[in-house]
Order: C-alpha cells, then sequence, then structure tokens
C-alpha cells in the first residue's frame, strides 16, 4: 500500500478524531469544573442528534443555510436543557461523594434514555447533509467525503474557540480559577454556583454540536449515546480529566488509531482505545495532561 | 356466620376456577386452533414485527372469512421475545403452556429461532420460521417440529457467490457484521467462491460491531486494495446507514456491492438508495408474477395502506403450509401435521413450492437484480431485471444435510 493511501487514512482517522474531540471536550470541561463525572453525557448528545432530526424534518431543502440554522440552533437548546438539569439536579451533589454523582448521573442516563424512546421510537433516523457537503473532494486519487472535511475543520475551530475562551477571556480567567481555588474565587466575590452552571451549559453546548454532526454523518438510534459516552471516557484518561487539550489530544490518537489498526489487526482494533487506556493507567494514572489528585 | 361467609366464599372461588378451566379447555379443544406468535417486537425488530403481524392477520381473516380449517376459526396470541433467547424460550413456553397453542408462528432474531425450536421439540409443538433465517437451525440444531419458508444464512452467502461469480470480478471484499448471521453467510460465501472460481481473491474481510453506524473508520480499509466486488451481509437500518456513508467515499464508483435490499431497507433509505447497485431480497412482491402474489399485495394493500414487506409474504406463505399440511393430516396433532407437512406440496405467494423431508426446509430461492426507480414507487427504489435463483442450485444436498445433522447427535 502507497503513502498516499496512508495519508488519505491519517486524514480520514482525524476527521473522526475531531468529531470525537467536540463530544469529550464537554465531559473533560465539566468534570474540570464541576469534578462530577457525568455519565448522562453522551444521552445529552443522543438527545441534539435527535432534536437536530426533527428540526431537520420541519426544514425544506437540504440547503446549507438549514444545515447552518441546526449548528447554530440545536447546541443553544441543549445547553437550555443542560441549565435545567444542572439547577435541578446536579447542583444538589457537588459536595457529595463521587459513588453518588455517578448514581445520578446513571439514573439520569435510564431516564433521558427512555426519553428519547418514548418521543422518537427505536427507528434509525438520520439528517440528509446539505448538497454542498454531500460529494466528495479528490484526496491524490482517492475520494474523502466533504462532510468529513468539514468535520475535520469544524474541530479545531472548536478547540480554538475553547482555548481563547478560557485562556483570553475573563470568563475563562474565573472557569480556570474555579477549578483551581473554587473557595478564593467565592471569597473575591464571584458567584462560584454559576461558573458551574455556566460550565455545564457550555459542556452540554459542546454535546448538542456532536450531536448535529453525527446526525448527518451516520444514522442515529437509541444505542449512539452509551457507545459514545464509553470512547469519551477512554479520551478523558487517556488525555486526563479536566484537560481540553489532553481530550483533543486523546480522541486524536483514538481516531486515528482505530482507522490504522484495523490493517494489521482487523476485527482486534476495537480494542485499541481501552489499550491506550490501560496502558496510560499503568504508566500515567492522571493522564497525559491531566495533573495527579492534590 | 363469619365462618359461613367464608365458606361461600370458597365455594365460589372455586366455581370460578373450575368454570375457567373448562372455558379454556373447551377453547383450546374444539372451537379454534390457536397459533402462538413468539415475535420480536421491540427494539430493532419494530418494523419486521409490523409487516409480519399484518399478514399473519390478514391471513386469519381471509381463513375464518372461508369457514376456518377443519372446520375451527385460527386465532393468534402474540409475545415480545425482545430480540433475547431467553425470554423467547420462555414465552415459547408461556404461549404453549398457559395460552394453549397449537403452533407457533417464529420470531425475526435467528438467535431467539434457536431458543424457541428446542422448546417447541420438547412440548412437540410445530412451529414456522420465516425471517429468522439461520441455517442451523435445518441442520446442527434441526428437530422434526419444524419448518422454514425463508432462504437461509447458506443460501444467501451460496447465492451471493454464485451471483457474483458469473460476473467477470475476481478481486473480491466481505463487509459485515460481527455476529453469527453474518459469519453464516461470509463461510457459505468464501466455500462456493473457492468451488465456483478458482481465481478470485478474496482481498479484505472487515467485520464491524452489530448496531455501529459510522463506517468512516471502516470503509477505507474495505477499498484499500481496490476490490472490483464487495458482498455485504449488513441488513436494515445499519446496510442504509453504510449505503449513504459508501457513496461519497466513491465506494460505488469503482466497486459493485451486492447486498440484501428488502422492501423495508429501500423504504428507509429512499432516495437516498444509488441505482445500478446489486442486491437480493428474499421475497419481492413486485417482482413475483403469479396471481396468487398479486391477490395478496391487493388486499394487503387495501387493509394496511402499504406495500408487504418480504416478511409479510413469507409468514404469509409459512401459515399457507401448515394449515395446507393440517387439512392434509385431517387432524392438528402435532405428529400427523409433521408427516403431512414432510414433502408437502403448497401453492406460495412465490409458486409451487414443498418442503424437504430431509431438513424441513421449504425449497425457496433468492432473488437477485439491480436497483432502480420504479415510476410505480414514488418514494423509494427497488430491484429491476429480477431473475430468481432457484432453491435447488444453493441449497445444500441432502447428504450435507446429513451430515451435519448427524454431528450434533
Amino acid at each position: 500500500m502507497s503513502a498516499e493511501y496512508y495519508f488519505f487514512m491519517l486524514i480520514n482517522g482525524l476527521s473522526q478524531g475531531m468529531l470525537l474531540f467536540i463530544v469529550a471536550s464537554g465531559l473533560s470541561l465539566v468534570f474540570g469544573v464541576l469534578r462530577v463525572i457525568n455519565f448522562a453525557h453522551g444521552s445529552i448528545y443522543m438527545i441534539g442528534a435527535f432534536v437536530a432530526y426533527s428540526l431537520s424534518t420541519l426544514l425544506t431543502g437540504t440547503s446549507l443555510a438549514s444545515f447552518l440554522l441546526l449548528l447554530l440552533v440545536v447546541p443553544p437548546a441543549i445547553a437550555l436543557l443542560g441549565f435545567v438539569l444542572e439547577v435541578s439536579l446536579f447542583r444538589r451533589v457537588y459536595r457529595e461523594e463521587h459513588l453518588l454523582q455517578l448514581l445520578l448521573t446513571y439514573a439520569l442516563v435510564l431516564i433521558l434514555d427512555n426519553v428519547v424512546r418514548m418521543i422518537w421510537g427505536g427507528d434509525p433516523r438520520n439528517v440528509a447533509r446539505p448538497e454542498i457537503l454531500a460529494g466528495s473532494v479528490d484526496l491524490m486519487g482517492m475520494a474523502l467525503p466533504t462532510y468529513n472535511v468539514f468535520i475535520l475543520l469544524v474541530g479545531p475551530v472548536i478547540a480554538l474557540g475553547l482555548w481563547l475562551l478560557l485562556y483570553r477571556t475573563r470568563a475563562g480567567n474565573v472557569i480556570r480559577a474555579a477549578v483551581s481555588y473554587p473557595d478564593i474565587l467565592g471569597a473575591l466575590g464571584v458567584n462560584v454556583s454559576w461558573v458551574m452552571t455556566a460550565t455545564f451549559m457550555l459542556g452540554c453546548w459542546l454535546a448538542g454540536l456532536g450531536g448535529v454532526l453525527v446526525a448527518a454523518l451516520a444514522n442515529v438510534d437509541l444505542s449512539i449515546g452509551m457507545e459514545k459516552i464509553i470512547e469519551c471516557f477512554a479520551v478523558v484518561v487517556i488525555g486526563g480529566l479536566g484537560s481540553v487539550g489532553g481530550a483533543l489530544l486523546g480522541s486524536l490518537i483514538i481516531g486515528v488509531g482505530i482507522t490504522f489498526f484495523q490493517l494489521p489487526f482487523g476485527r482486534w482494533a476495537l480494542v485499541f482505545p481501552y489499550f491506550v487506556m490501560a496502558l496510560v493507567l499503568i504508566i500515567r494514572p492522571w493522564g497525559l495532561f491531566g495533573r495527579p489528585e492534590r | 356466620m363469619k365462618r359461613n361467609n367464608l365458606a361461600v366464599l370458597i365455594v365460589v372461588f372455586c366455581l370460578i376456577l373450575a368454570g375457567g378451566m373448562i372455558n379454556s379447555g373447551e377453547v383450546a379443544a374444539s372451537e379454534t386452533i390457536r397459533l402462538g406468535f413468539v415475535a420480536d417486537i421491540s427494539g430493532v425488530g419494530a418494523t419486521f414485527y409490523k409487516g409480519q403481524k399484518a399478514a399473519v392477520d390478514l391471513f386469519i381473516e381471509e381463513a375464518n372469512a372461508a369457514g376456518g380449517v377443519l372446520g375451527k376459526k385460527l386465532e393468534v396470541i402474540v409475545r415480545d421475545a425482545q430480540l433475547k433467547p431467553d425470554i423467547g424460550a420462555n414465552m415459547a413456553r408461556e404461549l404453549i403452556l398457559s395460552e394453549k397453542c397449537d403452533f407457533l408462528i417464529g420470531p425475526t432474531s435467528s438467535a431467539v429461532a434457536l431458543a424457541a425450536t428446542k422448546v417447541a421439540q420438547e412440548f412437540k409443538k410445530i412451529i414456522y420460521f420465516h425471517t429468522s433465517n439461520t441455517e442451523a437451525l435445518t441442520t446442527t440444531d434441526f428437530q422434526p417440529y419444524m419448518f422454514q419458508v425463508v432462504p437461509n444464512t447458506g443460501q444467501e452467502g451460496r447465492g451471493a457467490a454464485l451471483f457474483m461469480s458469473q460476473r467477470p470480478y475476481k478481486r473480491y471484499a466481505y463487509i459485515g457484521p460481527d455476529y453469527a448471521y453474518g459469519h453464516d453467510q461470509f463461510k457459505a460465501f468464501k466455500g462456493e467462491l473457492g468451488k465456483l472460481k478458482a481465481d478470485a481473491e478474496l482481498q479484505e474481510i472487515v467485520w464491524v460491531k452489530l448496531g455501529e453506524t459510522n463506517f468512516s473508520p471502516y470503509i477505507p480499509i474495505l477499498m484499500s486494495k481496490n476490490p472490483e466486488a464487495i458482498f455485504s451481509s449488513f441488513w436494515g437500518g445499519q446496510l442504509s446507514s453504510f449505503v449513504k456513508q459508501a457513496k461519497p467515499y466513491g465506494v460505488f464508483n469503482k466497486a459493485a456491492l451486492y447486498s440484501l435490499f428488502d422492501l423495508d431497507m429501500l423504504r428507509v433509505t429512499g432516495q437516498d438508495m444509488p441505482e445500478g447497485l446489486l442486491g437480493y431480497s428474499r421475497c419481492p412482491f413486485y417482482a413475483i408474477d403469479n396471481p396468487e402474489m398479486k391477490a395478496f399485495v391487493k388486499k394487503y394493500y387495501d387493509k394496511n395502506k402499504e406495500w408487504p414487506a418480504d416478511w409479510a409474504a413469507m409468514a404469509y406463505d409459512g401459515l399457507i403450509a401448515l394449515t395446507d399440511a393440517i387439512k392434509k393430516a385431517n387432524s392438528t396433532d402435532s405428529d400427523q401435521v409433521v408427516k403431512a407437512l414432510e414433502g408437502l406440496k403448497f401453492k406460495s405467494l412465490r409458486g409451487e413450492r414443498y418442503i424437504r423431508p430431509e431438513d424441513h426446509m421449504a425449497n425457496v430461492g433468492i432473488y437477485v437484480g439491480v436497483t432502480a426507480k420504479n415510476p410505480d414507487f414514488k418514494d423509494f427504489l427497488v430491484l429491476k431485471d429480477v431473475v430468481e435463483v432457484p432453491a435447488e442450485k444453493i441449497l445444500l444436498s441432502v447428504e450435507e444435510v446429513k451430515k451435519l445433522q448427524a454431528e450434533k447427535k
């Protein structure tokens, strides 16, 4: 096989990794600030995908404008759902032990999944790609779907946006301070609890964005939430819980790895994310970009 | 006084119980023939079930309007196996023991079918399979109280090899779901392709987790050695998702794809279905030209305002064979009906068919063709230039079947 083919696989894998990053960064961010492992993050992502589907059936045509409208409208709607969940449920368990938090978020998975089942049923759904993204581009003689290129571009934009937000704005300073010194931040007169709500909403916004993107990539059904959350856990363990940069690196490792490892290992490539996860846990238990727990 | 009340209560209770028993005994013994449907209603089985149930209801309606079978009315009782073998076995048991069913109708999932066939054997109640199609039901897991009216996984794999080997392809690739159904088909396909075309090269084999809908990591691997023809064992929603994603990867410009394009899958995919793909169907009503099928389609459409899926037509065919056998045996006794079933010739919707005595497999073929638009169906594509690959060309020989049946024992 030629070098061109490997390059093609690399680009294709990076595009997979970017989609994973968008969802996983939300999970990581929420953990970093709230110290809650949100099991329901995958379900929230799934709701984003189904809401995108419902909205797309109301819009006519497959123009780029209507797809951009989905990207613009659905993630904030999911962030709003996040607001409700944070204020009514998550806020109450921040000071509890991890086991209780896990019970809450796992219960939420069961509830949200059944709500989705009741509203949308078990049939697979999908959102038509806008015509301009439905074709393919020529990459050294091989056809790469334009939509994968689109995801490949959205990913870095989100990563850059998150970095600017966290490191170049006051809001970002406050969020980072809330991670490291929540008590002092409170003493300085910042309403820490609203910082947490806002961060949770940002995490849900990212999950919703991932949901819209995947709805036009593949069929969505009731199983996608659970599948994604497992991949996301692998990502944040590899990258380090709470680190957005780590989520980016972890996502790209998994996205590229799953594709590449199929060449020599075939179906066993599915084991790859867990293998890397175990390796990281042995060598650097706090993740590549994480910090050891104090 | 209190004591008396209690005694009265007990007597009344006993009377109710006894009455119930007399009642149910009566129903089971004389008035009706009860069909227990071990169905996969929830989850991905929902779409399949809809067609199956509509066809069973239609058959019962017609049969009862014509005076029933042996003067008895037909009746169906449904239980949900939820695609789970253990639940399926329990439901089959419940249908036989509590609901006093005389015959069973099989599920969608092959795994459930393998569990249900054991229960059928245990209680000597006949079960027929119309959608679940693992070849094991008629070979290694064969038991006499069953028959199958759907082309099985072995036939599908060998049919794929037969159809594709006749075309000028040399380089083949395979992609399919990583569970029994995919592996069964692949095994049959690989074996037959080797026999039919010595210079055929099976280059790449890609297994995908069942239920996975994102194929981006898999398609470049599938295409890595530039195959000329691809056989896929995907079905339903997973196949629909695969076809949509394969298109922008340029798969269809480079290779011919061959897969199961049943009516439900074609309906779900709609206009996203590319034209000119090779494929097969188990029982495509639109390509089968005989008066029985025409009459069935008309009645089915009038009643449900929908075309009958493959599963619907096959579930209906099974009831034709079953009721013919009951009439021939002039009894609902399982052993006598089994005797009548072996070698039974019946007028199916697919034409005259018979049930092979050795493995109780109906000689049903598969229907191959090419996807195309059709003015009769506005919302979806169907197969055109459909040719039936007769069962005899792709069934295991009687010797092979007997060998496999003996292996288990």
